[in-house]
């Protein structure tokens, strides 16, 4: 069983990026500038995501010759749920521990 | 710091991500690496690089750590692994009947020496299982060729043997009488199993002929059980000529009288070790079933193979038998080193790996067979 435990602040923002993106795929440099996280925040936020059915993950081939494959991401319906149940917060106090997520 | 600099140490800060990252997290650690390829800015990929090991490692160092931990999991691989390795498990089942025969033998107040022997004899095997396994190699000539001698030897054993009540089955060695039918007929049975070539051929009637000479319904029962069941599952010409051979054989030991009297804690011990202790009897019966383990499950987990694994099963199932209903040595769980020995140098003709493949795991394992390969990232960072 999960431990049940609040989103932090940084996996509301996270969410609310992928949310925004409107089920196109991510990768993990885009959210780490446009959620304004490190990318060793990041991942291990993504893993439990993934690992918990919220995020989907797939790599994709490059569009250009030469260049590596990437790994995409994007929220699941219930990773969608997820992020609109727990918008990012205004400011930077404490998030509140009511337990409503499980990541 | 120079532009190659920073990129070398990109490279370097992923692989140390990727080689302390578990199985299931690699595809992650592919992540980081590529996506660190995908940066432009040298400096960018390396900050990003280590912000992501920095991240990361705390959560490796714990899957590390727990894995041993994890409910269930260890003892499930190392079962699986176990399974699909029938030497390694028939070492085990070796290992494991023979000090059940010792549990036996003390429960019945067998002399102190017997259990020196018999462990004496399990590492002899074990020593010539190494031996083999590292020297010999999968050539069938080779295989052809050490069938043809080792029933030569057996020919050479009935003719020249040592010779006790008109059996000449032993021959002295190091002032120990040893079987060399119960050593060398199993591999040279489950070896035909894996041949079955005119040479291989020869051998088997060669060593019909040894057994019918003696006389030894053991052995001579071992040895046609084993071809009349591979001539049930794969029949060809050559297994027809050798179960003709073998049924020849055991008939002519049949004619003859094998007059030899049980010998203590050898022959007669599968019923009689009940009326010493139903834990002595519990031992040899459950020692017996353990021998009969690798043959059971490489038969119904490696297809490609199964001749070879009924072969294996035949020939000890004979043994026991044989032991269960006339004077004969008890294999493994009774005193005596031959069929120790015997026992653990058959399962070199066992194939090493069984051709089931690996248990395909869940999700994570799916994301790592779809990870791109290296080459892709040397494309990359060129």
């Amino acid at each position: 069983m999960p431990r049940s435990r609040a989103l932090s602040p940084h996996a509301r923002t996270v969410l609310s990026v992928l949310l925004d993106a409107g089920g196109q795929w991510s990768h993990g440099y885009e959210l780490v500038r446009l959620a304004g996280v490190k990318s060793g925040t990041l991942y291990p936020l993504l893993i439990r995501l993934e690992a918990q059915g919220y995020l989907e993950a797939e790599w994709q081939q490059p569009t250009e010759g030469g260049r590596p494959p990437r790994h995409a991401y994007r929220l699941t319906a219930s990773g969608v749920q997820l992020a609109r149940a727990n918008p990012p917060e205004p400011s930077v106090a404490p998030a509140s521990h009511g337990g409503r997520a499980t990541i | 710091m120079s532009i190659g600099l920073r990129r070398g140490l990109t490279t370097l800060s992923c692989r140390i991500l990727q080689a302390v990252l578990p199985p299931a997290l690699q595809p992650w650690g592919w992540a980081v690496r590529y996506e660190a390829a995908s940066i432009q800015d040298d400096t960018e990929a390396l900050l990003f690089t280590l912000d992501s090991l920095s991240g990361l490692l705390p959560r490796a160092i714990a899957a590390h750590l727990l894995r041993p931990f994890a409910e269930g999991l260890t003892i499930m691989n190392l079962l699986d692994g176990t399974m699909r390795r029938p030497r390694a498990l028939g070492i085990l089942c070796a290992i494991g009947a023979a000090l059940l025969g010792i549990v036996y033998m003390v429960i019945a107040g067998a002399p102190l020496r017997y259990f020196g022997i018999n462990i004496g004899a399990l590492g002899i095997g074990l020593s010539m299982l190494g031996m083999l396994g590292h020297a010999a190699s999968a050539d069938r000539r080779w295989a052809d060729a050490a069938i043809v001698t080792m029933a030569g030897a057996l020919l050479a054993t009935a003719l020249l043997g040592a010779e006790v009540d008109g059996a000449a089955r032993w021959v002295n060695l190091a002032g120990l009488a040893i079987q060399p039918s119960l050593i060398l007929l199993p591999v040279v049975l489950v070896a035909f199993a894996r041949t079955r070539s005119a040479t291989a051929t020869t051998g088997i009637v060669i060593a019909a002929v040894a057994m019918a000479l003696q006389p030894d319904r053991a052995m001579a029962g071992m040895l046609a059980l084993c071809v009349a069941i591979l001539t049930v599952i794969r029949r060809d010409r050559h297994t027809v000529i050798a179960f003709a051979a073998g049924v020849a054989g055991f008939a002519a030991t049949l004619m003859r009288a094998d007059t030899l009297p049980a010998a203590s804690y050898v022959d007669q011990i599968l019923y009689s070790s009940f009326d010493v202790h139903a834990g002595a009897g519990l031992a040899v019966w459950s020692g017996a079933a353990l021998m009969l383990v690798p043959g059971f499950v490489g038969f119904s987990r490696d297809p490609h193979n199964r001749v070879v694994y009924a072969a294996f099963g035949a020939a000890w199932l004979a043994a026991i038998v044989a032991a269960a209903l006339g004077n004969y040595p008890t294999p493994v769980v009774g005193y005596g080193g031959s069929a120790i020995i015997g026992y653990v140098v058959s399962l070199f003709a066992l194939p090493k790996l069984t051709a089931v493949p690996a248990r395909m795991g869940g999700r994570t394992e799916d994301l790592a067979d779809r990870s791109p390969s290296d080459p892709d990232l040397f494309v990359a960072l060129a």
